[in-house]
């Protein structure tokens, strides 16, 4: 008897088992730190991150009324305009072109798609040397003479080329494999029918690639809201904070000022930002998006 | 018939050109560590080295702790990626061969986590890594990263995959949970495993803003880190720079191009819906 209730018991318990290292390291680490900063967020912390006075939303309506918090924000969705739909397009085309395989596919697909394996930090310093203004390559090869990073107009849409050179690869793989999955014969039809490349373009590939058009979109979307790695690098965040962005501000706030008070409220508001992003996705989904 | 192979052509040298247009940036960084430091920065600008040489190389290792930083991030690639492998393999195995209570809660639980971005997290767990005193650790550094929802997901899909009866089979045979996982699952599964540590290593190894809050001090730089801090934004000696950026990117470019097929999987299953 005491022997079968103990095989019961460790039946019942057995899956847990299996997956608390892993629950363990979410609820430390992801559940905690989440509730963590929506709580804190509400108060009034000193440096060491302990709470000193409740003070309810006066944090959020503090950072709200903060120049340089603002113009983080408007720059982050400006970065998110610039980038997302380029790369996509970009992308798009470079697999309509790669679509049929060739004798040097190999070639031309690894090589559109290998930014995706590089890491922000490292293809920052590559543009930074590319970027120089004097005698550096861009301005020296094409005569230009522009202050890349050093015009507040400018270094901003310096920044999204570098990310739409990096998410141009990774929106690349993806569209291929969905290209190269619309069926032949709805491809021969449509020519049979005499259409055009933009036609087809229009007409059978861009409706019939929409779910991983729509996933590319969502996902980068979240992830170019993050940003802060390019812009650590290249301007911290200046000229004239024109390229800071929210998740740099909230670092900034940690690390040179040990202000907590703004950096937690700071971070709720980029977390609701994704979280509607990411809902407006899933609502244009609903209309736009078409499941075979 | 002829247009046909004369169009195909076409489009080959097309697309080779735009290939070499998008790699331009990595061969432009490979170019200029092998230049002279007055051959970097000149009128007319250099595409290729007009004299090769190795300096940048010797200076980056000898003059740097570049070789400490490369250490750095193995470890803690390494040691992440095993710990997402294995993990998520445990995570994912009850979820799809076991029934118990509060199974699809635990689930949704564990997926949201991906609606999560783990930048928004930072300040939280910064002031949660350094109560626990790991602050300049590699267990500091590891911490965030030592497990994915994403890799539970993808694995949960795949084991479900397989028939009930492979595991019934094995349970008549007498095999228990843990032997059937140790004996059966895992090696039946190796593709999809080696899938998901190239990706995880890849990421980790690429990682930034976190490996940067929580270490300050030089000898505990990863190497995405470091490679920032061999120059000062003045300065102009970009050769040494671009030598430990070819470095760099070596590991994670080349794992990329060997197991392109593998990583792409990884990545695009549980992403697309079927």
């Amino acid at each position: 008897m005491n022997m079968k209730r103990k095989k019961f018991w460790i039946k019942k318990i057995e899956p847990y088992c299996w997956m608390a290292p892993a629950f363990l390291i979410f609820a430390v680490f992801t559940f905690i730190p989440f509730i963590q900063t929506i709580y804190k967020s509400l108060f009034i912390v000193d440096s060491f991150g302990n709470l000193r006075q409740f003070v309810g939303l006066e944090n959020y309506s503090y950072i709200f009324a903060d120049e340089v918090f603002l113009k983080a924000i408007r720059n982050t969705l400006w970065y998110v305009v610039l980038t997302v739909p380029i790369s996509k397009i970009l992308g798009m085309l470079l697999a309509l072109l790669a679509n049929k395989r060739r004798k040097t596919s190999f070639l031309y697909e690894t090589s559109f798609a290998v930014p995706m394996a590089m890491a922000s930090s490292v293809t920052a310093m590559i543009f930074q040397l590319l970027y120089v203004p004097s005698l550096g390559f861009i301005n020296g090869f094409f005569g230009l003479d522009v202050q890349w990073l050093n015009d507040p107009d400018i270094a901003m849409v310096s920044i999204a080329i570098i990310q739409i050179w990096l998410s141009t690869g990774y929106a690349f793989i993806f569209m291929l494999s969905a290209v190269r999955s619309v069926p032949d014969d709805v491809v021969e039809s449509a020519r049979l029918d005499g259409a055009g490349p933009v036609r087809m373009l229009l007409n059978i590939y861009l409706p019939l690639t929409t779910p991983t058009l729509f996933y590319l979109i969502i996902t980068d979307i979240t992830y170019s809201m993050m940003m802060m790695s390019l812009v650590s690098v290249l301007t911290d965040g200046g000229p004239n904070n024109s390229t800071t962005t929210i998740i740099h501000y909230i670092y900034k706030q940690i690390v040179s000022a040990g202000n907590y008070t703004n950096a937690n409220p700071a971070a709720i508001v980029a977390f609701v930002m994704t979280l509607i992003a990411t809902l407006l996705g899933f609502l244009w989904e609903k209309k736009g998006v078409h499941y075979q | 018939m002829k247009r046909i192979i004369k169009g195909g052509l076409f489009i080959q040298i097309l697309c080779l050109f735009l290939a070499f247009i998008m790699i331009f940036p990595i061969f432009y960084a490979v170019s200029v560590s092998f230049m002279e430091q007055k051959a970097v920065l000149a009128s007319p600008p250099n595409l290729l080295p007009p004299k090769v040489t190795f300096e940048n190389y010797v200076t980056a290792f000898t003059r740097t702790t570049l070789g400490r930083y490369m250490i750095n991030s193995f470890v803690i690639a390494l040691v992440c990626s095993i710990s997402r492998v294995l993990l998520a393999t445990m995570c994912a195995f009850p979820f799809a061969f076991m029934e118990f209570k509060g199974k699809k809660l635990l689930f949704m639980l564990a997926v949201s986590t991906m609606m999560i971005p783990p930048d928004v997290l930072i300040v939280s767990n910064y002031g949660i890594i350094s109560k626990m005193g790991l602050i300049n650790t590699y267990l500091g550094v590891c911490s965030v990263f030592l497990v994915s929802a994403a890799n539970i997901f993808m694995l949960r899909q795949h084991f479900l995959t397989f028939s009930k009866s492979l595991q019934e089979a094995a349970y008549i045979d007498g095999c228990g949970n843990i032997r059937f996982f140790t004996n059966i699952l895992l090696p039946v599964s190796r593709p999809v495993l080696t899938t998901v540590f190239l990706s995880s290593f890849v990421s980790v190894w690429n990682q930034y803003t976190w490996p940067m809050l929580v270490t300050n001090r030089n000898e505990l730089r990863t190497i995405q880190v470091g490679i920032t801090m061999l120059k000062d934004r003045e300065s102009a000696v970009f050769g040494p720079v671009m030598a430990g950026v070819v470095i760099a990117l070596i590991p994670t470019v080349l794992l990329f191009v060997l197991f392109q097929k593998n990583i792409v999987a990884g990545m695009m299953s549980g992403s697309v819906k079927g």
